[in-house]
């Protein structure tokens, strides 16, 4: 019998596909275009000219691609797990410092350190997952808060790995997949710049990690993990063994973030205990917060506005005279600084985005959707 | 021996001002249910402001500490009732406010006629949303998840660290306390006034807590909020009321700790509230909701933190690196943590499912 309704599931397997409709699968094309054709395109299109101008330049989106991967993997824990983690900015700078020490030092190929920083990424996670175990709420947040410090010292002690509070370099670390070389990338004899072929790697891994995640949550192991977030009591009671889906989501999403770290190392290619402090962490909870929680895309949404803002904030204070701004660092001749500006309008994105919409963007994005969907009908 | 005496007097020292900054987390814990991440922004604005008070305005140190306890109070109240109510009608008030308040400031107005134009659009927006909230309110009915509200803390945090180096500038500051170096001998033993001062003012303010939360209407409204907020509330007991003052008593207790915290030569700097950061082993240790614990904690926290700096070089353990005082708290708090998970005396919770 023909199926009366394209709206109309009629097996279990229509219900899980990711691209559903013809709509989606379209979109789908076009990010695969534009995932190929950006970095060429990027400085000479009109659109993406004037996109480039106001400061969303190649290495900004870069920037955007990591935060995204990382603030997936959060969502994997935050959002569907419901384990609040405030300390993810130690794994990042785990995965990061690894790369930097494995791929400088020891002088590994690609294909070794970026799974190594992975399995420490892991490790770490296995060891502070159990932890979630005994404590819940508001203890576990101060807990993952305590991870900060804790990490923040060893990164600044440990100086023989981590080079202490000057940081270390990653620039040796070698980017090669068998004939590929991203750090000097060529196509036919064309030679691309380094943030064309980072953006080509970054948003790759970007597209893994999401398709990664996306098929934890929709199959089993998933619905454990969203059991655990809803109500872990009533989750342990029909069957769900919560010290494994508790360890194995801590587990998880660290060994991504650890990922995130990797490739910011290798993106900024130098890396010191300042970018893994308690600031980098609270910007990770704020871009899976103003994307919506729960949601993948909404992880990538996030990260592009989060990532992206201060360059945006610094180029237009650059140039319009904002008041009371003042143009470089110190705060001469005028109240503010830059960074502070930033600071402020990430303090206040954040406070806005929770009381106002709790579920980020996506959720803006499903009000719409409905909206439309259930025209002229509003409820 | 002294050693040993020493290190444990000045760790109380140091613990008595975590067991202030506690105090003020655990007040509106209890009230609200929220960690105030904010609780470091009291801090640095209490303190600052008794820095102005005192250095820039020349008045006397204690009543200088005493106005700005109470203005950080208000301060304290006037962000809870704006940001964390949760009411579209009063956070558009206030951001429209300060929206305004600046635009005219930086026009050339000075600040007081900027903030009566900011007070008069605030209120004009106030009943302006109140009149079409209904309209607005997509995402009204469901309440703002406890994390939520920290998170939101967290962003109140974030501008006011950004506003009080702006209005006070970066470099270090003396704080103008009456104390300087005095100290007082017993033995080998040396009390500085300013530790004497510290832990003497804690007391009272602490003994002032105590007092008013067993025995006046509003300690007993509070505990009863802690208790059930929807029983007290059935009880008659305004809720509001009970959030502005947990937070008035947390923005007092966190003027006081800033104060004690930047007293001595160049100390008062825009990155003292990290102080707040050290304070949540203390919490944890004394459990959330337990004043008493708070206190406890704080100076359980203090010792060890102390006699950990003073041992480490005594017994070879230079390798764990400079400041390592600081992570030895955290990891003794993640150790009773496995043992106790409520903490020390705090209340366990009972889930159901």
């Amino acid at each position: 019998m023909a199926n009366p309704s394209k709206e109309l599931k009629v097996r279990y397997q229509q219900d899980l596909m990711i691209w559903r409709t013809p709509l989606l699968r379209a979109g789908l094309l076009t990010l695969l275009f534009l995932y190929i054709l950006s970095p060429v395109i990027w400085e000479s299109f009109v659109v993406t000219k004037f996109l480039d101008d106001i400061g969303l330049t190649m290495t900004t989106l870069n920037y955007a691609g990591v935060f995204a991967v990382g603030a997936i993997g959060l969502n994997l824990l935050t959002g569907y797990t419901g384990q609040v983690s405030l300390g993810h900015s130690v794994f990042v700078g785990a995965g990061a410092y690894f790369a930097a020490y494995a791929g400088s030092t020891w002088d590994l190929p690609f294909i070794v350190w970026l799974p190594g920083s992975l399995l420490v990424g892991f490790l770490i996670g296995f060891i502070v997952g159990p932890l979630a175990l005994r404590l819940r709420g508001n203890y576990l947040v101060v807990v993952t808060l305590g991870l900060v410090f804790l990490g923040d010292h060893i990164f600044r002690n440990w100086k023989s790995v981590t080079g202490g509070s000057t940081g270390v370099s990653v620039t040796g670390a070698s980017l090669k997949i068998g004939p590929i070389d991203f750090r000097n990338f060529e196509v036919f004899g064309h030679e691309f710049e380094k943030s064309q072929s980072f953006f080509w790697l970054i948003w790759g891994f970007v597209a893994l990690v999401a398709l990664l995640v996306k098929n934890i949550v929709r199959t089993r192991p998933g619905r454990a993990l969203q059991a655990v977030r809803d109500r872990d009591i009533a989750a342990e009671i029909i069957g769900v063994d919560l010290l494994h889906y508790k360890t194995m989501a801590f587990a998880i999403s660290s060994s991504i973030a650890a990922l995130a770290g990797a490739l910011f190392g290798v993106l900024q290619s130098f890396i010191s205990p300042i970018d893994f402090g308690l600031l980098v962490a609270i910007q990770y909870i704020a871009i899976i917060i103003l994307g919506g929680m729960g949601t993948i895309h909404g992880s990538i949404i996030g990260a592009l506005v989060l990532g992206s803002l201060p360059r945006l904030v610094e180029n237009i204070s650059r140039d319009y005279d904002l008041p009371g701004v003042s143009g470089d660092q110190g705060g001469i001749g005028g109240i503010l600084s830059i960074s502070s500006l930033n600071h402020i309008i990430y303090g206040i994105l954040i406070a806005a985005f929770l009381l106002l919409e709790p579920r980020g963007i996506a959720g803006i994005w499903m009000r719409i959707k409905t909206y439309f969907k259930t025209w002229p009908f509003s409820y | 021996m002294d050693q040993l005496l020493q290190g444990i007097f000045d760790g109380i020292a140091l613990g008595a001002r975590y067991s202030l900054i506690v105090l003020g987390f655990v007040v509106i814990y209890r009230a609200t249910g929220i960690i105030n991440f904010a609780q470091g922004g009291f801090l640095l604005i209490g303190a600052f402001l008794t820095y102005n008070f005192s250095q820039t305005w020349g008045w006397n140190f204690y009543l200088s500490l005493l106005l700005s306890m109470i203005v950080t109070a208000m301060i304290a109240v006037l962000i809870q009732l704006l940001l964390l109510h949760r009411s579209l009608k009063e956070i558009s008030a206030g951001v429209f406010c300060l929206i305004f308040w600046s635009i005219f400031f930086y026009n050339g107005n000075s600040h007081l006629p900027s903030l009566i134009v900011g007070i008069f659009v605030g209120v004009c927006i106030y009943f302006l949303v109140k009149k079409f909230e209904i309209r607005f309110g997509a995402s009204q009915s469901n309440e703002l998840p406890i994390f939520g509200s920290i998170i939101v803390t967290i962003g109140i945090l974030f501008v006011i660290k950004q506003v009080v180096p702006s209005i006070w500038g970066f470099a270090e500051k003396n704080m103008g306390d009456p104390w300087g170096f005095k100290i007082v001998k017993v033995g080998d033993l040396v009390f500085t006034h300013a530790k004497l001062w510290t832990i003497a003012l804690t007391a009272i303010a602490l003994l002032g807590f105590f007092l008013v939360n067993r025995y006046t209407k509003i300690g007993i409204a509070m505990r009863a909020a802690h208790f059930d907020h929807e029983a007290a509330f059935a009880q008659g007991i305004s809720l509001k009321v009970v959030f502005a003052t947990a937070f008035g008593i947390a923005g007092a207790v966190a003027a006081l700790a800033g104060t004690a915290t930047g007293v001595g030569i160049a100390q008062l700097t825009p990155n003292m509230d990290l102080i707040v950061f050290l304070a949540f082993p203390a919490m944890i240790l004394g459990g959330f909701d337990s004043p008493g614990g708070a206190v406890v904690g704080g100076i359980i926290v203090g010792i060890i933190q102390n006699l950990t700096k003073v041992y480490q070089p005594e017994w070879d353990l230079d390798w764990l690196g400079v400041g390592f005082d600081r992570v030895m708290v955290f990891i003794v708090m993640l150790i009773i943590l496995m043992i106790r998970p409520y903490g020390l005396f705090g209340t366990k919770e009972v889930h159901r499912v």
